[in-house]
């Protein structure tokens, strides 16, 4: 047995191709690891506080100024400015100085003494959809109080105690629990999808960029040649050494997530590992499939693109899947990211037996055994293979 | 005459580009598509009908006047009433429901002792929407029932009073902007800001990688005839903002407009701000693409980018809550100018006086990747323009083809 030849030396080769060429380090280390800093950093709080919102107080008296001041002690809330009329406002809000405000208009309090029902609003700036959605929780809590304690000052003149107060002013309550996120924590809930998503763009780009290369560069046959003409030989000899640092980059985000940051797990490492590392080989075997099927360079990284963006906003982990159209529903099927996430939710999150999410593991296991319907058609492309411009 | 050897550049460039179909798929096809799915894709805006399990454990006229309600609101859809905890919490774990809204076995007795009863809602975290869901419908229920328990209990009582009683301050609430609060609105003009800056950065390191493989292989870079790099860099921006006017013309005017998107530009302010967001993103382009060294590593390089840019805008994650480092490295890009100004002037309807600071942003970040695209450029090619220069570069071509062949005639010896 030539030296030159079999799984080993094919390995070697790719090392070596590795090293050579800084594209594959950017691509490889330097981009997820770029990814993964900057996500866990710009959501390091968590939940945004002090998000600026401005009042417009057209009644100036004692009840408006206690409503604004209650306002100011939210923690998510800060009144950085007060404003003269509504226009002015608005205008703040179109120049982004404020995410929202409170219009107290004139005669509130005169109204609420003479129990004539004034009315207070809330305007948010929804082209901000989160701070957007949290300014109107504070706000709304607030009104409702401002509320609730001018009727309270009412009952207890009538000789109510705190108890009857609540019980009438407030019947039924709602005790709203967060199964596995309970600090609505945006980090966990964007950047446990977030950093695979950007693994999984890397892999299908490399492993589909870095077979076709072979054939752009004219190094096909003598790649098939090292592997004695046996394609899965060559194919998965090549993916070894990326598949290898993939999964360490896999490690480093797992590690990064469940140890350093320490967002909840709960059915512990192993099945998070297991689920990382099926989806790396899922998306080799997905970028496989399609280099073989589509003997072009250009085009067929063009669809790895394609699907790995693609696979961010179809996986449903920010818009749920239930809410798009259904045709893109049944698109959802195919992206290997849509089962990491579902398994995700199910061990991390809500923490349920490893049989929930059998399926969405055998899904994984599927993409990673597509290659097998086509491959034969890039052991044909390596042999009589031409670059086009 | 510079101004026709602009010209001249601009049309080279042009024909370059319209023959390329690697570079037509990023400057047509993929503006052409891509948003279309997106807007598709958040076509909806909002979740509804969001399928939980109800556990009654009260099972009285109130109680399931409260289920019934939860049931009629548009957030909601009650898929099964369940007998305990544990058959629910099932339906949770196979993903048929995402919530859960206990009532305990003593609701309505404490209702009528005149104290505060409790409903237990407990609700799958695995995406937002579905908590806010959640909560808005049966706030709204809870709300509603809490006015018609007062009002029994205030009987004796005039309507009005029983009205003030009930209610002293009201309060009503506006979203602005994006009347459905959904998630096209916000998101998508976004996407549209980024796909143009992205498919540019693309096209143009396609057509530089293109030139330099051509390079190596013995010939000529673009414009290398002329003396003056400014015409050279000037025609082919010209030629990009040529196919980037009609371009950003659909993307911005037509995609919006076909999926009923709030649309509240002006069109000169809007003219006004995107002329140098195009400028700035061309420069930026043509900045980076020297360091291309061929077609396809574009992709590598700077697809998985435009994840982080839609955040560095504080589109999504505010702004004023951003580490301050990431906001310093954000002013990198005319994406997160152009993502904020774009957001408010279609959304908005702000005017260019109130995205002053943006469009300031843009031009200074014209001004500078024109200077840098400007000294890279000579940097890089001032060889190319020497006399004789045609020369030097088809015999360097050939001497890197020959000692390569030379490499693989060895190495087959020594193997042999």
């Amino acid at each position: 047995m030539n030296k030159d030849h079999g799984f080993w030396a094919i390995i070697r080769r790719e090392v070596r191709r590795m090293y050579s060429r800084p594209l594959y380090g950017l691509s490889i280390f330097f981009a997820p690891l770029f990814c993964y800093i900057f996500f866990t950093t710009l959501m390091g709080e968590g939940l945004p506080q002090g998000l600026p919102a401005g009042v417009v107080d057209e009644d100036n008296t004692a009840v408006s100024r206690s409503i604004l001041r209650n306002l100011d002690s939210y923690q998510q809330t800060e009144i950085i400015k007060q404003y003269a009329n509504f226009a002015e406002a608005r205008e703040a809000m179109q120049k982004n100085e404020i995410y929202g405000f409170f219009y107290i208009p004139k005669g509130t309090q005169e109204l609420a003494s003479t129990q004539r029902q004034p009315r207070i609003s809330i305007y948010t700036n929804a082209t901000y959809l989160i701070p957007s959605s949290l300014l109107y929780r504070d706000m709304k809590t607030m009104a409702v109080m401002a509320s609730a304690a001018v009727g309270r000052e009412v009952l207890y003149a009538r000789g109510a105690n705190l108890d009857q107060a609540m019980g009438f002013l407030q019947p039924i309550q709602m005790d709203m629990r967060a199964l596995g996120n309970p600090w609505l924590n945006y980090n966990v809930y964007l950047s446990n999808t977030m950093l695979p998503a950007v693994l999984v763009l890397m892999v299908l780009m490399v492993t589909c960029f870095s077979i076709h290369t072979e054939l752009k560069d004219d190094t096909a046959r003598e790649w098939m040649e090292m592997a004695n003409d046996n394609v899965f030989k060559a194919v998965s000899a090549k993916l070894f050494p990326q598949t290898m640092v993939f999964s360490l980059m896999a490690l480093v985000y797992l590690v990064l997530l469940y140890g350093v940051l320490g967002f909840p797990d709960n059915n512990g490492f192993w099945p998070m590992l297991l689920a990382a590392e099926m989806l790396i080989l899922a998306s080799q075997g997905f970028a496989v499939f399609i280099a073989s099927a589509i003997p072009s360079l250009r085009w067929s990284l063009s669809l790895c693109t394609l699907w790995g963006v693609l696979s961010i906003p179809i996986s449903g982990f920010s818009f749920p899947v239930m809410g798009m159209p259904p045709a893109l529903q049944g698109l959802s099927y195919l992206f290997p990211l849509r089962y990491y996430f579902l398994i995700y939710v199910d061990q991390a999150l809500n923490g349920v037996d490893m049989v929930f999410s059998a399926w969405f593991y055998l899904a994984l296991l599927g993409f990673m055994i597509l290659p097998l319907v086509d491959i034969g058609m890039l052991r044909k492309a390596a042999h009589n293979y031409t670059y086009l411009i | 005459m510079w101004f026709k050897d602009m010209l001249d550049v601009s049309g080279k460039e042009l024909r370059k580009v319209l023959s390329d179909s690697g570079v037509l798929v990023f400057f047509i096809i993929v503006p052409l598509f891509y948003p279309l799915l997106y807007a598709y894709l958040y076509g909806r805006e909002v979740v509804r009908e969001v399928p939980v399990v109800v556990v009654d454990e009260c099972r009285s006229a109130t109680s399931r006047e409260f289920l019934r309600k939860s049931d009629a609101t548009p957030d909601l859809k009650i898929i099964s009433y369940c007998a305990d905890m544990e058959e629910a919490r099932n339906l949770i774990h196979r993903h048929k429901a995402y919530g859960l809204i206990h009532i305990p076995a003593e609701f309505e007795r404490t209702l009528a002792d005149g104290r505060q009863a409790t409903v237990n809602l407990y609700c799958d975290m695995s995406g937002l929407l579905y908590y806010k869901a959640l909560l808005s419908g049966c706030t709204m229920v809870s709300l509603d029932m809490n006015r018609d328990i007062q009002m029994e209990r205030l009987s004796g009582m005039s309507d009005w009073e029983k009205d003030v009683m009930t209610m002293p301050i009201e309060n009503e609430y506006v979203t602005m902007f994006n009347p459905a609060n959904g998630f096209q609105a916000f998101l998508i003009p976004a996407v549209l800001i980024l796909v143009l800056q992205q498919t540019l950065i693309l096209g143009v390191c396609m057509l530089a990688g293109t030139e330099n493989e051509r390079r190596r292989a013995g010939s000529l870079i673009l414009g290398a005839e002329y003396s003056n790099p400014i015409t050279v860099l000037g025609g082919k921006a010209l030629a990009y903002l040529l196919v980037y006017g009609f371009t950003a013309t659909y993307v911005l005017c037509f995609v919006p407009w076909l999926f009923n998107m709030p649309q509240l530009w002006q069109l000169p302010t809007l003219v006004a701000f995107i002329v140098p967001f195009l400028l700035a993103s061309i420069f930026f382009a043509i900045s980076i693409s020297f360091f291309i060294r061929d077609r396809e590593s574009c992709f590598l390089l700077f697809v998985f980018v435009s994840v982080p840019l839609i955040f560095m805008s504080g589109i999504s994650w505010p702004t004023s809550n951003m580490p301050v480092f990431w906001r310093v490295v954000a002013q990198i890009f005319p994406s997160t100018h152009a993502i904020n100004g774009f957001a408010r002037i279609g959304t908005s309807g702000a005017l260019l006086q109130d995205v002053r600071y943006e469009c300031i942003g843009l031009w200074i970040q014209s001004a500078v990747y024109f200077m840098t695209s400007l000294i890279i450029y000579e940097r890089m090619y001032r060889s190319d323009k020497m006399p004789g220069a045609e020369f030097v570069i088809s015999v360097r071509a050939k001497v890197r083809k020959n000692i390569r062949v030379a490499k693989r005639e060895i190495k087959a010896k020594l193997q042999n």
